[in-house]
């Protein structure tokens, strides 16, 4: 994983810094928020399609970080601990949007009905677009269809697509198992290839 | 025991080991569309990996200097302005027993009246009843009847008021 740390900050271990801010050092603690502050903020945007949001959604993750730092034992990576807390944060806030909002229901029972497993998703040659979709199309496009994922189907595709995150780091940072993982990937996978088919066919 | 759903994405993520993999290849119905499928799933991958890149942070030192500050307030020791009013609760343990032996102290005294005022010594110690009969109005329209009884005596008394004398075919009604 590269991380966004200067070459002077680079050369303290990171679990020197958590050890520091354990201990109330708040500048080992901006440190290492500076490492990942631009990954935190690039997922958090692919989440919730907002800048503002994934800016506010950063800070409170971050706050809850130093606020919780004391109870991190090491037991897995910093990374992998700050994104639970920043996939807390970002569902959470998901959630409660979609309370307000009152639109379509997040359940995997419902996707169950409406994907078929054995769907194919290859895509037929009547169905291919005859122009390129310029750039802020396509972005677009995927940014829609993710919109339609539940919350955790879109962390678990990001971070299995984007972060390149293991099944276990994914499942820890969720806080569920990698069955389950590995079941969300499939229905969002599936989703995504049906809304976006003639998108990657044709980029 | 693996379901479709996990085998199909270790699959698709090249997560199996040889054995699993070709057993799991062996029992697909239809491995050339599996395997269009797999594609579709790489492209679909390539895509979001090229695509989903989050706009670049603006004004990072900012991000820095916000969170400082909330750190700063968070961690801030509490002086006894930033302390909130404690608010008492009104109805504590201790009012609530001194409410209630209050209210039970007027019921007493109210109740220790109301008794009182049955054996009042200044109200008639009889048991007035007016009779429910009236005199015949031709005689006297002002005319009442009432009995009086001491219970203690046991002695009952009619009373008629309004006549010079009783009519000797009167009989109240």
């Amino acid at each position: 994983m590269d991380t966004e740390a200067t070459a002077a900050q680079a050369d303290v271990p990171e679990l020197d810094l958590v050890k520091q801010a354990q201990g109330g050092d708040t500048e080992a603690f901006d440190q290492l928020v500076g490492r990942y502050r631009t990954r935190v903020f690039g997922m958090i945007y692919n989440m919730v399609h907002n800048e503002q949001d994934a800016w506010d959604l950063a800070q409170d993750s971050f706050l809850k970080a130093w606020k919780s730092i004391a109870r991190f034992r090491g037991q897995s990576s910093f990374y992998t601990w700050i994104y639970r807390i920043v996939m807390n944060v970002t569902i959470d806030s998901l959630r409660k949007k979609q309370v307000r909002g009152g639109g379509a229901e997040f359940d995997d029972a419902i996707q169950l009905k409406e994907i078929d497993p054995a769907s194919r998703t290859v895509p037929h040659a009547d169905a291919l677009p005859h122009e390129r979709m310029e750039q802020n199309e396509i972005r677009s496009r995927i940014d829609a269809a993710i919109a339609q994922l539940s919350p955790e189907h879109r962390a678990v595709i990001l971070m299995k697509e984007i972060e390149d995150m293991q099944y276990h780091e994914i499942a820890e940072s969720l806080g569920c198992s990698i069955g389950t993982v590995m079941s969300r990937l499939f229905y969002a996978r599936k989703k995504l290839q049906n809304l976006l088919r003639d998108v990657y066919e044709n980029v | 025991m693996k379901t479709f759903e996990e085998k199909w994405t270790a699959w698709i993520d090249d997560e199996m080991s040889e054995a699993e993999r070709a057993e799991f290849e062996a029992a697909l119905d239809d491995p050339v569309a599996a395997r269009a499928e797999k594609t579709q799933a790489r492209k679909l991958g390539a895509l979001l990996k090229e695509e989903l890149r989050a706009p670049a942070m603006g004004n990072e030192e900012f991000f820095h200097h916000q969170l400082r500050e909330r750190i700063a307030a968070e961690s801030a020791p509490a002086g006894p302005r930033a302390l909130p009013p404690v608010r008492e609760a009104w109805w504590t343990i201790r009012r609530l027993l001194w409410t209630g032996a209050g209210s039970l102290a007027v019921f007493a005294i109210c109740a220790f009246f109301v008794m009182r005022e049955v054996e009042t010594p200044d109200q008639s110690q009889y048991l007035t009843q007016i009779l429910n009969a009236r005199v015949d109005p031709g005689v006297n329209p002002n005319a009442t009847v009432s009995i009086f009884q001491t219970k203690q005596d046991r002695v009952t008394v009619l009373w008629v008021d309004g006549l010079k004398s009783l009519p000797a075919d009167y009989a109240a009604k």
